[in-house]
């Protein structure tokens, strides 16, 4: 067996639409006026489908309420499909730059990696476990100057010490072939049902007789009792052959601290054309320790994932004034 | 956009809320489909080629005679791998370039060819068009600056300030220094541009209308010029131009519907002519 290292993750990039800073600022100007209440909001992304380029987690005109009213009722407008998995999030949007600037960013990623901690522990990630990749954004909005500034937080447990990788290969070469076109078809079948589409985590069964069939997260102890070959899968954005993305982070957190395994086999899922890659996606094998302070129910892991700006820990402008400033607009149009 | 731009938008504005959505097929005919077979042709779409997916898009924009959860087709991400070249070669090789009208000006090319029969689509849509994934050798990345601001404008927060204050110390994070090391040079982060590409039904043209969004690798929205770069000049400006998507913001360019129903008709003439009876999900 290679030589154990540290499992490196590929981190999550954010990507916003236009349309989100539209409906932002409508929202702003008519709803929320001054009130710096968190917004709940829905980030939206996909197992990566080119071998060239990772995925993004979106954030569209959807993902923000059309107004705040609504937002109850309507969340089931914010249906996803296999192309756009729903990902609950939080916007911090702040009235000042200066409060912008203020906001304690060490203590927000935090609170959210607790929800998230406690997600595993109450066994909610088994029901809806797109809460593992939960985010964070904050903002600010100069609706003077039609700019944006913002920065996206992906939580990601810290597990202590580092998880270990022993081996990480293309799945096409992990599994035999008959495995290979069984787990093909599995996975296709699982994208298309419109129940399991958006479902970003599974569980990967492999019988005696290399038959592969996937399962929803829930059925973890039925399936451990059965003694069959379990592997943890999950849509993974990133397109790197050498690393998994980060929602691999947090699935080992859950994995190791609510299963109790510590050797873990788990496969990247990735896509071409819409449909199951093997030579793209990735088979690797993780060892995690569970430390003993894990074990207390007091006891919050750390937390990083704060998104880079190029190679700098720092946040994003856009400037929108060219597509909504109303002045030039109709300049423009003259 | 030009006054006379302008005007002719809002006659067709005028024109389609007077005007009811096509509901009877004179695909054979005339080329151009009605609202029912936009649907099965993008219903056909999504399921053959699953990374295009259906929008519902902004609630407010909505067109009622399309289904709520139907209103267009979108599939994001498409990076523009290589350059126009090397796909020509291989277009010609599969055999799939045919030249539609030699008189014409516009030197129409069905450019979308298609090896695998059974991969062929309604409206020359299966994948997004050898348009959008030219690019041209000449041209360099230009992104526009001024769109994300640069680093020095004065309310930029000091970057020093936010330095470290996480993440040195977990070795579990891929350093970007690594990422960066996967694009050896230049042509590699070339490469790297991305499309959105989706697919509106414009009902005064009764067709499909294809619209573009363009990303620099740091996914930074392409000014329009650095959009026209990537198609190639024969289209650029004539029947591919900078427009208002009616569902999404943002700068978008668009193929230009008003020949799109005459170039279908002439597809759909050779296919009949060889005897092959056309239909709307093909």
């Amino acid at each position: 067996m290679a030589e154990s290292t540290v499992l490196q993750f590929s981190p999550f990039q954010s990507h916003v639409e236009e349309g989100f800073w539209k409906r932002l600022s409508s929202l702003k100007l008519n709803t929320l006026g001054l009130d710096e209440t968190p917004v709940k909001i829905t980030g939206f992304y996909g197992p990566c489908s080119h071998a060239q380029v990772s995925s993004h987690l979106y954030l569209l005109d959807e993902s923000l309420p059309a107004n705040l009213a609504e937002e109850s009722s309507s969340s089931e407008m914010v249906l996803g499909n296999r192309n756009r998995c729903p990902i609950p999030g939080t916007l911090y949007n702040t009235n000042t730059l200066e409060s912008f600037r203020g906001l304690d960013k060490q203590s927000l990623i935090r609170k959210e990696a607790k929800k998230i901690w406690e997600e595993i522990c109450s066994g909610r990630v088994e029901a809806a476990c797109a809460v593992l990749s939960r985010f964070l954004v904050i903002s600010y909005a100069d609706l003077k100057k039609w700019t944006f500034h913002y920065w996206f937080a992906f939580p990601a447990l810290v597990l202590n010490p580092s998880a270990l990788v022993s081996k990480l290969q293309p799945a096409s070469e992990w599994f035999n072939l008959e495995e290979g076109k069984s787990l093909s078809e599995a996975c296709n079948e699982w994208r298309k049902s419109s129940l399991t589409a958006a479902v970003p985590f599974f569980l990967v069964i492999i019988t005696a007789d290399s038959h592969v069939t996937l399962r929803p997260l829930k059925d973890w102890e039925t399936c451990q009792r059965d003694g069959h070959k379990l592997l943890f899968g999950f849509y993974d954005p990133c397109h790197l052959p050498s690393n998994p993305g980060w929602p691999l982070r947090n699935f080992l957190a859950f994995i190791c601290s609510r299963c109790k395994i510590e050797k873990i086999q788990f496969l990247c899922y990735r896509e071409r054309h819409g449909l199951a890659d093997l030579t793209h996606s990735l088979v690797g094998e993780a060892l995690v320790s569970i430390s003993q302070e894990w074990k207390n129910p007091q006891f919050i892991p750390e937390a990083v994932g704060w998104e880079r700006n190029g190679s700098k820990l720092a946040p994003r402008r856009i400037d929108l004034a060219t597509s909504m400033d109303p002045i030039r607009l109709a300049m423009s149009a003259a | 956009m030009v006054l006379s731009q302008k005007l002719h938008e809002v006659y067709k504005g005028a024109m389609e809320r007077f005007t009811p959505p096509r509901t009877v097929s004179a695909f054979k005919e005339k080329g151009v489909l009605s609202v029912d077979e936009f649907v099965l042709a993008g219903d056909n779409l999504v399921a053959k080629c699953p990374t295009w997916s259906w929008e519902a898009g902004d609630s407010s924009k909505r067109k009622p005679f399309l289904p709520a959860n139907k209103q267009f087709l979108i599939t994001r991400n498409v990076p523009c791998l290589r350059r126009a070249s090397a796909i020509e070669e291989e277009y010609e090789a599969a055999g799939g370039e045919v030249l539609l009208d030699n008189d014409d000006d516009d030197g129409w090319l069905a450019t979308h060819g298609k090896p695998k029969e059974k991969e062929a689509k309604a409206d020359e849509e299966i994948l997004p068009s050898l348009d959008a994934l030219e690019i041209s050798n000449r041209k360099t990345i230009q992104s526009i600056s001024s769109h994300f601001g640069g680093e020095e404008e004065e309310d930029i927060p000091d970057m020093a300030e936010y330095e470290d204050f996480e993440g040195v110390t977990d070795p579990a994070t891929l350093p970007t220094t690594y990422m960066v090391a996967c694009e050896p040079d230049e042509d590699a982060i070339l490469r790297t541009r991305t499309y959105d590409v989706s697919i509106t039904y414009d009902k005064y043209y009764q067709t499909p209308r294809v619209w573009l969004t363009g990303y620099d690798e740091s996914r930074r929205v392409l000014d329009l010029k650095s959009v026209m770069d990537d198609v190639s000049q024969d289209h650029a400006r004539k029947t591919v131009t900078p427009g208002n998507h009616p569902h999404m913001s943002g700068d978008h360019v668009t193929v230009h519907p008003c020949q799109h129903a005459a170039v279908m008709k002439k597809i759909i003439d050779v296919l009949m002519s060889r005897g092959v009876e056309p239909e709307v999900d093909k």
